[in-house]
């Protein structure tokens, strides 16, 4: 052989660690940056991890994988998808064009934490490509939709989101600055590789390209599974360094960690990626309901992940699970009620035929959300359009920093978990919510929600039109029904049709 | 509601659409990604004080390096992710011929042991050195005020792991050729113990420790890869060839291409600073600061080069014709 196979010098390139001479190991790894745990440089160098990739195979197969779905999106330009779509899959890309791709973006420098920070050479490396990835995901996202703004002012907040402080917004931020912005090299491993990346991403990126494969939008198919195969690489950063923090007597924070991250990712999911599935996408192009791609995703396959790395399932498990039938429904009915506040619009998916399949997925659906939509139905169909919206804000939770909500109607179940801190008092929307809270209080204390922003005279005039103004939303990028209120007739057909009767 | 505006589509991000110009890939992907300045009270949305958000105000939006909108930086090269790949794909296809090529005539083979026994010493601990810059870049790019500039340290850290890959392969490849030279065996004895290497080491260990934005991105590139680049691509790629190592010299010639394009988004970089009254001379301080370290760092090294005699002064002077071309 003329050419080295990659084994005969892998790990030299990873053979990196050095002892500082001068400065002091604690300067050089500060450990609230590196998140030592207390470990030396020598207990990090056994980590290994299980997908490995050299510098020119990865510029090589990155160049591919970006030829593939570039040369998808160039070959569609034409095609009028987007144009054609349903307004319902517009709405499911541009909530997740916002509140996805400067977030991307920035988990480029959360990995560039970790490549900068750790103490283990492996994972310096794998950081590396890891953020190299990120800044693609960052910039593919922003182009990929950049061609459709033209056509929508909405568009727009692909790019724009990040910026504003619209309450989804507030709520992204508050998530991932808290996974992985502010927190140290091992830290961002174990809560942004280990627990969003493995256990959500598949589900955001498979799972939502089945549905765009099935809606005809091949160009938005074809990037986020390209991006679902960085982020198998990427997301295995996690797992050794948990192995090591698990020898070392350290299961207990390392537990914490994937606990609180889970949580967090859960409530976020619930209001982006719930509603998209189970009410956005047109019902004949729904591959599962939501609660089946959670349960195949996260129970069966993320339950594995835990379990196979030693860890226990999180404390909250069966609220967990419960929560699955519930919480995205109450999100979508907020953030369809207050759609006014929110860069897309909002797809009803209630008529009949809906109610019928969320009724299967979702027993008891008619008594429970079913009562609700009942009243905005007959509003709309009566016209009385302004009961159909709000007049202020509702209630956020100081963790999630969505609102808090239960299931209403026969199964009502609404509650507050009300916390008082440092002579103040905090309303979360969960017992797990206020009991991540409670883990580290410092870091979220002193954090202001939009209703806290709003009691404290922050956002003027205090009515839905100062919120907007606060939100950076406007007339032409404000939400509204999808479908223009269309899916309305047939309850109208019904109701002559029963006075006919 | 009559009365009331609504906004109209527009030909790009509202961020890019005053300027009635058309923008390119580059500007539409590139420019002010990051979203941590919007709150100078709370980069990240979590209690102002907690220990990151404090980080973050101190280091990147309190340094000395002041400017009005870092975000209007622009790489001259305007690199993205895709053509990074592409670029990339392309040098790497060429290195990699090279090490085919060679390896087929047995060029190692024919390198005089003495040589072998300099490359054991000089070249091959040289990993851990662009480890250092790996990682220097690495803390650079996620401490920038502006995503354009964060993208140049990102790609300027994966050329770092390029540049350590290439030394990890040949490290293997040589100690095929003389099992007795130590090699893939003792660079970390020669990284931490060689009078030739305790220069770097303890200009990289120093500099690694610099958390100020500013203080860091002026000392990364314009004092401490002007002196790597030129001591250990451009001078031991010199020494290689006076030695019948033409394999090393065609490598740091291709290494030396990467440095070529952080040197020029180097440049724009410091011709945009230096529009700041004030930066000017901050510039120069922090170089007056780190300079004799570094200037220590190539004499160390550059004395135990062998065949080329001129090496350290050539090397000093090279360094400083870096920064006296962009006007410093």
């Amino acid at each position: 052989m003329a050419v080295l196979n990659r084994m005969d010098w892998y790990n030299l390139a990873r053979s990196t660690n050095w002892t500082p001479k001068y400065v002091t190991e604690d300067e050089l790894f500060p450990p609230q940056l590196s998140g030592d745990f207390g470990l030396p440089l020598n207990a990090w160098e056994t980590y290994d991890e299980p997908y490995k990739q050299t510098y020119p195979e990865y510029v090589k197969v990155q160049r591919e994988k970006d030829a593939g779905a570039y040369s998808v999106k160039a070959a569609l330009e034409r095609s009028r998808i987007f144009e054609n779509a349903d307004p319902g899959w517009k709405s499911v890309m541009k909530a997740h064009y916002g509140a996805i791709a400067r977030g991307e973006y920035a988990a480029a420098s959360a990995e560039a934490r970790m490549m900068r920070f750790s103490k283990a050479p492996g994972m310096r490396n794998m950081s590396t490509l890891g953020c190299m990835d990120e800044i693609r995901h960052g910039q593919m996202q922003l182009y990929f939709p950049h061609e459709h703004i033209t056509k929508d002012r909405q568009m727009d907040w692909a790019f724009k989101a990040y910026d504003t402080n619209e309450w989804a917004m507030i709520a992204a931020r508050h998530f991932f600055d808290d996974i992985m912005m502010t927190r140290d090299a091992i830290s961002v491993s174990i809560m942004l590789t280990f627990s969003f990346e493995t256990g959500f991403t598949n589900m955001q990126f498979l799972g939502l390209a089945a549905d765009a494969a099935e809606a005809g939008d091949h160009t938005f198919a074809n990037l986020i599974s390209s991006i679902q195969t960085d982020e198998s690489r990427h997301a295995q950063i996690g797992g050794p360094a948990l192995k090591i923090l698990i020898e070392n007597g350290k299961k207990e924070e390392a537990q914490k960690r994937v606990d609180i991250a889970v949580w967090g990712a859960w409530k976020l999911f619930s209001v982006l990626t719930g509603p998209i599935m189970d009410y956005y996408t047109p019902l004949e192009h729904r591959k599962q309901s939501f609660k089946e791609f959670m349960e195949e995703w996260i129970v069966a396959q993320f339950e594995r992940s835990l379990t196979d790395m030693g860890l226990e399932l999180p404390w909250y498990w069966d609220i967990f699970l419960n929560d699955l039938s519930q919480t995205h429904h109450g999100m979508h009915m907020g953030s369809y009620f207050w759609r006014p506040t929110i860069w897309w619009n909002p797809a009803a998916g209630v008529t009949p035929a809906e109610r019928d399949w969320l009724e299967e997925k979702y027993p008891g659906w008619n008594d429970t959300w079913g009562e609700c939509w009942d009243v905005i139905i007959d509003n709309v169909v009566d016209g009385n359009m302004a009961q159909t919206y709000p007049e202020t804000l509702p209630y956020v939770c100081n963790m999630c920093q969505l609102p808090i909500l239960g299931t209403p109607g026969k199964g009502w179940n609404v509650k507050d978990y009300p916390l008082e801190y440092n002579g103040r008092l905090y309303h979360f929307g969960s017992e797990v919510d206020r009991w991540v809270f409670q883990q580290e209080p410092e870091r979220y204390a002193g954090h202001l929600s939009i209703v806290d922003r709003f009691l404290a005279g922050m956002i003027q005039p205090m009515n839905l039109e100062g919120a907007l103004a606060y939100m950076n939303i406007a007339p032409g990028e404000c939400g509204d029904d999808a479908h223009n209120y269309a899916w309305a007739e047939v309850y109208r057909a019904l109701r002559t049709a029963k006075k006919a009767g | 509601m009559s009365d009331v505006q609504v906004l109209k589509p527009q030909k790009t991000w509202s961020h890019l659409a005053a300027r009635r110009r058309k923008p390119s890939e580059y500007e539409i992907v590139s420019t002010n990604l990051h979203y941590n300045n919007r709150d100078p009270n709370a980069p990240y949305e979590l209690a102002p004080d907690v220990f990151m958000n404090t980080w973050y105000k101190q280091n990147t939006f309190g340094t000395r390096l002041k400017h009005a909108d870092w975000n209007a930086f622009r790489d001259p090269d305007e690199v993205i992710y895709r053509t990074y790949n592409l670029m990339q794909d392309g040098q790497e296809t060429y290195v990699f011929g090279l090490f085919d090529q060679f390896n087929e005539r047995e060029h190692d083979k024919a390198l005089d042991p003495r040589w072998a026994g300099s490359l054991a010493r000089l070249y091959t601990p040289a990993r851990y050195l662009f480890h250092t810059l790996q990682m220097a870049s690495a803390y650079v790019g996620q401490m920038s005020p502006a995503s354009t500039l964060t993208n140049c340290n990102y790609f300027q850290m994966a050329d770092s792991l390029r540049w350590l890959s290439h030394t990890a392969y040949r490290t293997k490849e040589l100690s095929l050729a003389f099992p007795d030279k130590g090699f893939a065996q003792n660079e970390q004895r020669y990284w931490e113990e060689d009078p030739a290497w305790q220069g770097f080491r303890e200009l990289m260990e120093k500099v690694l420790t610099v958390w100020d934005w500013g203080e860091a991105i002026v000392t990364l590139s314009l004092v401490v890869k002007p002196a790597v680049e030129e001591a250990v691509l451009r001078r031991l790629g010199e020494s290689a060839r006076h030695n019948g190592d033409t394999l090393l010299g065609l490598l740091t010639d291709a290494q030396l291409i990467d440095a070529a394009r952080h040197r020029r988004w180097t440049a724009a970089f410091v011709a945009m600073a230096t529009e700041t009254p004030g930066n000017l001379e901050q510039i120069k301080t922090w170089i007056a600061k780190w300079e004799p370290l570094a200037n220590r760092a190539i004499e160390a090294y550059c004395a135990a080069l062998p065949d080329v005699s001129t090496a350290v002064e050539a090397t000093k002077l090279a360094t400083r014709d870096v920064r006296r071309g962009l006007g410093l």
